[in-house]
């Protein structure tokens, strides 16, 4: 945009300065020529006198009178321009010249161009334009030359004062004839500032606005305003006098010119701008609004939200850079993914360690029970729990897998039931409901055995307590339940025991935390533990684990080895 | 970044102070009427030698046209010179140069051509340096005067036909040439007053120039003959252009061949002129040229210069080697040379 102003402004002022010197040229040059005209005029007139002063030089005044007089009559009359030629003595008598006139004569002492060439003796003295009637009939405009020079009189030199009358319209056809535009016209000034001549002017006419500029400036040429038009002023000085050639030229049309250009230019700088700013809007929203676009998905993925994708069209390097964004992307998932992963399989690592593990106490405890029996020589009672504790150790190794069937788990909870209640010495009082159809449902293995367990510790006793264990499918889930009858357990202590699950508080209950994590990490989210209590009345504590209709026969959710 | 622009920017300014500091130089213009006269070229190389250090000039040859100078002037006071050194086209026009100088307060120095005393009157800071015509007209009467004896009674051997009349020619400058006409008449005045009695036998024009002065001369010896005794020449080209016709036409004989003309020879007629050219001096030393009278352009230009440092404020007046006269002139006198 400044490089497209930049350029209209430079041109312009090229192109103004152009028509600036070729108008100041132009009128100089008339000026010039003007003038010369002018000085080759009163050259012609110099040489004449000069001419006349040197052919007389040696001539004396008395004895070669009618030879001198010849001379002064001939060069009067073979230049067009030289009315007369005269000869005076210091006191203004006439010695040499044309018919003598006395009535125009008669005081030559007092006039002016007689005065000025006694006075300033080495230069011409030419006068301002005045009428002079000719031989008493024509009234004629007349300029009066005059120069002192020194003639012979009988071998005496002597001054002497040289007249020489020009006729004026001569002069005035040399401006007239000069083409200076409307309204141009030539002004001659004299040594006084008054005004010798104005060109085009008839009489009775104003005098015009120029000569003021004329009168207040002394030389050179310059710009003006004249009646509101353009003007260009030269002043020179012609030589041997101490006039000033004022030339006024007409400019207007140069300079219209020049305007006009200023328009035009104005008018290609504003298309040129519009222009621009058209195709400037147009490549920057090819540019800009996709890296704009690119900038917001960046925005979002610096809001978590890894799961977008950027999709933009337009410039060829934008979509390059969105694709490799995109792929970035992606590969940022699949990082995170992968770690996602590596910390799910760590964590299930160990919580199978845990699983694995049986507790010592347990089998501490079982056995001792075995030993008690034995000594009261209950003998089926070992029977019935050595038994109960051989499967209750081959479902929990399970040949090392991970999902069992359902109908398995609650077998093996009901191994875990007999020695318990062998234990406890009948303390308490079990029953499953379990739905027939979840039978071949395979579900993660031990993970109804904690929760069993909390079941009988917690509830057990100075009464005889129920323990209901229920399987049933509910929409999408696999439900189980157990529950206790008993004191119950308060919507406090329930809360305490959420936040237990979820790893938020600090007491911690590992069998039921287990349990709660295995079920997060092996079926997602969606399972979940609830606890629900009456008090004095029961505890119930619902586990609910997803399962794929499709699948569901199989596995709970996928096979992990 | 920032730190390097500061240090631009006041590098920038120091050079732009220093600059104005010291390199602005007072300046002047030199217009010359017109470089083809070896006398004017000669007097530009001596302006030119002397301002050397003080003051730059530029220099413009006017090529004998006002016109032309008026051009350069209004140029030169656009770039607002300091000073104008002119020697003028025309005497004349001067008096609107003044007038336009003085409106823009630009000071002046004229030489070679004097301008009006009342158009230099009009601004105070207008000067001319030059010297007298007067002078160098009344130095070749004297030279002659010298020559002839020194009495007016009793003239020696070289008035020839012994009538105690010295018969002379008298070769002009250019007819109406205030020069030429203050030079002529100066000459014949001093032998007037001191009561040498000069028979003219003619005047002639010859604009100054060499080829003229030949041409006219040649004729004049046909008209003459022996009966010339002097030659006054307004300027020693014109002196030059005589001697060549005259030594043509068995005058200057170099009896005893020794290459210098003697001037106890019958055929040597004295000759002077007036400028001091080198050829002149040349052609006095072998006896041709009696004399003639040196415009000195080398003191005129050292007073230009050193009137130009005063004016510039750069000298005192008072310091000046030539004196300032009506706070407005110096002259230089005309040096005799035979």
């Amino acid at each position: 945009m400044i490089v497209l102003f930049l350029t209209s402004a430079v041109y312009y002022s090229v192109f103004s300065n152009r028509i600036n010197s070729l108008i100041e040229s132009q009128s100089r040059e008339i000026n010039k020529q003007i003038v010369l005209n002018y000085e080759s005029y009163i050259n012609s007139v110099i040489e004449t006198s000069n001419y006349i002063q040197a052919a007389s030089l040696n001539l004396d005044v008395h004895r070669s009178y009618e030879k001198l007089q010849d001379i002064y009559l001939y060069n009067s009359e073979i230049k067009r321009d030289v009315v007369s030629i005269f000869l005076f003595d210091e006191k203004g008598d006439k010695i040499l010249g044309n018919s003598p006139d006395n009535i125009r004569f008669h005081n030559i002492a007092g006039e002016k161009w007689f005065l000025n060439a006694l006075q300033e003796k080495t230069t011409f003295h030419f006068s301002a334009p005045h009428l002079q009637s000719l031989f008493s009939i024509i009234e004629e405009e007349i300029i009066s030359v005059s120069r002192s020079v020194k003639y012979n009189e009988s071998g005496v030199e002597k001054d002497g004062i040289l007249l020489i009358e020009l006729n004026f319209e001569n002069l005035t056809d040399l401006a007239d004839k000069t083409n200076l535009g409307i309204g141009g016209h030539i002004l001659i000034l004299n040594d006084d500032d008054s005004i010798i001549y104005i060109s085009g002017r008839r009489k009775g006419d104003e005098l015009p606005e120029s000569i003021d500029i004329a009168v207040n400036n002394y030389l050179g040429g310059f710009k003006t305003e004249i009646d509101s038009t353009q003007m260009y002023v030269n002043i020179n000085t012609l030589s041997q006098t101490r006039w000033r050639i004022v030339t006024i030229n007409n400019v207007n049309e140069l300079a219209l010119a020049r305007d006009e250009m200023l328009v035009i230019l104005f008018v290609i700088f504003i298309l040129s701008f519009a222009v621009t700013a058209f195709v400037s809007f147009v490549i920057s929203r090819r540019i800009s609004e996709p890296l704009f676009q690119l900038k917001n998905s960046m925005l979002k993925i610096e809001g978590g939200d890894f799961h977008t994708t950027v999709e933009v069209s337009g410039q060829k390097e934008v979509v390059r850079l969105s694709r490799a964004f995109n792929r970035m992307l992606e590969e940022i998932r699949a990082l995170m993914d992968r770690v996602v992963n590596e910390q799910r399989e760590k964590r299930k690592t160990e919580l199978k360690a845990l699983q694995n593990q049986i507790n010592p106490h347990f089998l501490y405890n079982t056995l001792d029970s075995i030993v008690w029996l034995a000594e009261n020589k209950r003998t089926d009672d070992v029977i019935t729990t050595v038994i109960a504790l051989a499967r209750f150790f081959r479902i929990s190794i399970s040949k090392g897998a991970t999902y069992i069937p359902v109908k398995d788990e609650i077998s093996h909870i009901r191994n875990y039931l007999t020695i318990q209640k062998i234990r406890y010495v009948d303390r308490f009082e079990y029953s499953f409901e379990i739905d027939p159809g979840v039978y071949d449902y395979k579900v993660m293995k031990l993970i109804l055995q904690p929760i069993v367990e909390n079941a009988i510790y917690h509830g057990v006793g100075d009464e005889t307590e129920k323990i209901t264990i229920r399987a049933y499918p509910e929409n999408r889930f696999l439900v189980f339940e157990v529950e206790n009858s008993g004191y119950g357990i308060t919507e406090e202590r329930i809360a305490e025991i959420y936040q237990i699950l979820k790893g938020e508080h600090s007491k911690s209950s590992v069998g039921m935390r287990n349990v709660y994590l295995r079920l997060k990490l092996f079926y997602g989210d969606d399972a979940d533990i609830l606890i629900r209590s009456e008090l004095d009345e029961m505890t119930l504590i619902k586990l609910l684990i997803p399962v794929d209709e499709e699948v569901s026969h199989i596995s709970g959710r996928k096979g992990i080895s | 970044m920032k730190k390097y622009l500061k240090i631009f920017v006041t590098a920038c300014i120091s050079v732009f102070m220093l600059a104005g500091c010291s390199i602005r130089e007072k300046t002047a213009g030199l217009f010359l009427y017109n470089m083809d006269d070896p006398y004017v070229d000669v007097f530009a190389g001596h302006i030119l030698d002397f301002s050397r250090g003080r003051f730059s000039v530029e220099s413009m040859d006017c090529n004998n046209s006002q016109i032309i100078q008026n051009e350069y002037i209004e140029k030169q006071i656009k770039k607002r010179n300091d000073i104008m050194i002119i020697n003028p086209v025309d005497r004349l026009g001067a008096y609107s140069v003044i007038r336009k100088l003085k409106s823009v307060d630009i000071p002046v120095i004229f030489f070679n051509r004097e301008p009006l005393s009342e158009d230099l009157e009009l601004w105070e800071k207008a000067y001319y340096v030059g010297a007298k015509a007067e002078q160098s007209g009344r130095l070749q009467a004297e030279m002659i005067m010298e020559l002839f004896g020194g009495d007016p009674d009793r003239l020696n051997s070289y008035d020839r036909n012994g009538n105690s009349k010295i018969e002379a020619v008298i070769l002009k400058g250019e007819q109406g040439h205030q020069d030429a006409e203050i030079r002529t008449a100066e000459v014949v005045k001093t032998f007037r007053e001191n009561r040498f009695k000069l028979d003219i036998l003619i005047t002639e024009v010859a604009n100054w120039k060499r080829e003229e002065a030949y041409e006219k001369m040649k004729h004049i010896i046909e008209v003459f003959g022996n009966r010339i005794e002097l030659v006054i020449s307004n300027n020693d080209a014109m002196a030059l252009g005589a001697i060549s016709i005259m030594r043509q036409s068995g005058m200057f004989r170099d009896t005893n061949s020794n290459g210098i003309i003697d001037k106890d020879d019958d055929s040597w007629i004295p000759v002077v002129g007036i400028d001091g050219l080198d050829e002149a001096v040349e052609m006095i030393e072998r006896g041709y040229l009696y004399g003639s009278v040196l415009n000195d352009s080398l003191s005129q230009a050292m007073a230009i210069t050193e009137l130009a440092e005063a004016v510039l404020g750069n000298k005192s007046f008072d310091r000046m080697s030539y004196p300032l006269t009506d706070k407005k002139y110096i002259w230089i006198d005309y040096k005799p040379l035979k």
